[in-house]
């Protein structure tokens, strides 16, 4: 158990740091790196868990899954952004403010 | 290559569902005897979705060959969604019959009634909204094709996360419908207000999947297992070891069942998780809007009662387990009252029709949400407390059930009037449908009906399913008092909400059309006319005539507790 404890320290350092990375930045390309930092946290434990625990191979392929997905939402969430930087000249999610109420 | 894929498909079909043995020659029933025998295997569990999938590839193909002057996009789209659903219709009444459950593909899914209850939903949905996008023009004849991609995607997703049995499933469901969502809130390319929808869905949508991702891989991981039916099994072994609540395994255990809810809170758009639905209802058109708050809520729900029950479904549990199930029952509760009040309290002073139907939204997941919280609670009632649990429980579902196929109806009605209006006047704020009831009677005939049966006024369909929810949460009340305080929530959010309802009707009846405003001219008999028509007679119908849906939600909905 003390082995897994290790990946699953580091993991949820990720997570946390993913959190805080995802709630401070008004940069919108900071909130996706923010995003993928969750998104690894999680993979390590998958990763270790089926390394250390009965969960198998399924954590493996859960991880290699993540991957493909995470890759796939970054595509889309680029070119959004970029479709956002074309209308407002920025980046910042900050100036997205003409929706509210 | 060729002989490997040959030989998997082979296996998919003869090994899960065995080879026909009847009459070699080819005949109509030789025809008929494969087809019987391929809809019993994996592959033909998965039908609808293969269908959808391949009709994907054809609206891809259409362009990529240039047919698409002479046979529209929307046309592949209707047909392949038309074929979907009858490959469902087939499995539905099919499964009436035998009322089975059964794992397919290696138990990452499951096909029983539950299951095909959502499918046909769902794509009695997609055919509807793909209609309104034909009527209402809203993806223009050079990017028609990617949109119907879009939609058909995000349904698969969702049918998926409805038939979900595996972890792995559960996140790729919600993946598969969030990513295409994204896209079609931001599908206006050149508008402001549609990319700063598109950017804050799609940053706050990423966010809540990453959370519900860990969540995952710590309910996975501690319990040793990703496939759903083992979960109640595994955590009672857990629970029974540790005995106590405080137990710092058990407490990872409950920490990763929350992280999850709270992305499928963000799906269902529920208080505290609900800031994305206003901004991305007004950022896109009504038609996506309509889309999301009907479909995506209806796949988040089922995936919402697969997942509890996978916990909770079993009622002869020990008791600190029951505990903890009643707790995250309660919260639920909780968490449906505040959404509701919040919804209801923040419609008040919404400007934009399409902003006052998401915070609309936001307080009907509130009421369907208390009917899972029911569930939850009477499952888990102390030995002895009610006479027949698993029978209220079930009652609880047929009400979710009830009320989501009324809703359908009802708020596919709302969004569609809206989109049919502003394609005549260009506008969305209330107050430039003054007077409209005189120019567009049919069109505000229907939002009307629509409005009553979302407050829940008889004879509507939403004052049956409003009942049934509400009848249920009084049968949990005699659990815990708490589901009392949460039903006087409820009752008093039913008499508020009609105010801003009728805010937007008084609006369009009473006040007078301003001279220079735009006319809008739908009379009865034009199709855009005849399809509101259309939408809103079920509201009235499964208002009055309700056996008959009543009885089937109840039938699909014990399949989960046996």
């Amino acid at each position: 158990m003390d082995e897994l404890s290790g990946y699953l320290f580091v993991g949820a350092v990720l997570f946390v740091c993913g959190v805080i990375c995802m709630t401070t930045k008004r940069n919108g390309i900071g909130v996706l790196m923010g995003v993928e930092l969750v998104l690894n946290g999680a993979n390590l434990n998958f990763v270790a868990f089926s390394r250390f625990s009965p969960l198998g191979l399924d954590g493996q392929v859960v991880a290699l899954f993540v991957i493909v997905l995470a890759a796939a939402e970054a595509a889309v969430a680029l070119a959004i952004a970029l479709n956002f930087y074309n209308n407002h000249q920025t980046i910042d999610v900050d100036r997205g403010n003409e929706l509210s109420g | 290559m060729n002989n490997g894929f040959g030989s998997l498909l082979d296996r998919l079909i003869t090994e899960t569902a065995g080879s026909y043995e009847g009459e070699s020659a080819w005949s109509l029933e030789y025809a008929a005897g494969m087809f019987g025998q391929f809809m019993e295997s994996s592959l033909g569990h998965f039908s609808p979705e293969l269908a959808l999938c391949a009709t994907i590839v054809c609206l891809l193909l259409v362009r990529l060959f240039g047919c698409d002057k002479c046979c529209q996009p929307y046309w592949v789209a209707l047909f392949g969604s038309l074929v979907s659903f009858g490959l469902a219709y087939y499995q539905f009444t099919d499964l009436q019959q035998t009322s089975q459950s059964e794992e397919f593909f290696t138990g990452l899914l499951i096909y029983d009634p539950f299951t095909v209850f959502f499918r046909l939903f769902l794509l009695l949905f997609l055919i509807l909204i793909t209609a309104l996008t034909v009527l209402s023009g809203i993806p223009d004849d050079e990017d028609a094709p990617d949109f119907y991609c879009l939609l058909l995607g995000s349904t698969i997703g969702m049918m998926l996360m409805a038939s979900a049995n595996h972890m792995l499933v559960i996140f790729l469901g919600v993946e598969m419908t969030s990513v295409p969502s994204y896209v079609m809130v931001g599908f206006l390319k050149g508008r402001r207000q549609s990319s700063e929808a598109a950017l804050k869905y799609v940053v706050y949508g990423a966010g809540a999947a990453g959370v519900m991702l860990y969540g995952t891989s710590l309910v996975a991981g501690v319990l040793g297992t990703a496939s759903l039916p083992e979960m109640a099994s595994r955590m009672a072994l857990l629970v029974g070891e540790a005995g106590t609540m405080s137990d710092p395994i058990v407490r990872t255990v409950i920490l990763g069942i929350m992280l999850v809810m709270v992305g499928l809170a963000f799906k269902l758009s529920l208080v505290p998780f609900h800031f994305w639905c206003p901004d991305a209802f007004e950022g896109a058109s009504a038609e996506v809007a309509g889309f999301l708050s009907v479909a995506s809520k209806a796949g988040a729900f089922a995936l919402l009662v697969r997942f509890c029950l996978a916990f909770a479904g079993n009622p002869e549990g020990t008791g600190t387990l029951k505990e903890i199930y009643l707790y995250l029952g309660l919260g639920l509760g909780v968490i449906a009252a505040a959404s509701a009040t919040f919804g209801n309290l923040a419609a008040y002073s919404q400007t934009n029709v399409k902003r006052l139907l998401a915070y609309s939204t936001i307080a009907h997941a509130g009421y369907m949400l208390m009917a899972v919280s029911a569930m939850m609670v009477i499952l888990n009632a102390p030995a002895g407390s009610l006479h027949d649990p698993l029978v209220d429980a079930n009652r609880c579902l047929e009400g979710l059930l009830y009320y989501l196929f009324v809703y359908l109806f009802m708020n596919l009605g709302a969004f569609a009037v809206v989109a049919l209006i502003r394609n005549q006047i260009y506008s969305e704020e209330v107050s430039d449908y003054a007077g409209l009831g005189y120019q567009a009677p049919v069109l505000c005939v229907c939002m009307g009906i629509c409005m009553f049966s979302l407050v829940g006024i008889p004879p509507m369909g939403g004052f049956f399913a409003k009942l049934v929810i509400f009848a249920s949460v009084f049968k949990a009340g005699q659990v815990h008092w708490l589901m009392y305080l949460i039903l006087i929530i409820g009752g008093l959010n039913t008499v508020f909400s009609l105010v801003y309802y009728v805010r937007v009707l008084k609006t369009m009846f009473v006040d007078p059309r301003h001279a220079d405003a735009r006319r809008a001219d739908v009379p009865f008999n034009s199709v855009p006319g005849l399809y509101a028509v259309m939408v809103t007679v079920p509201v009235l119908v499964l208002g009055i005539a309700v056996k008959g849906l009543s009885e089937t939600a109840n039938q699909v909905a014990s399949v989960l507790f046996r």
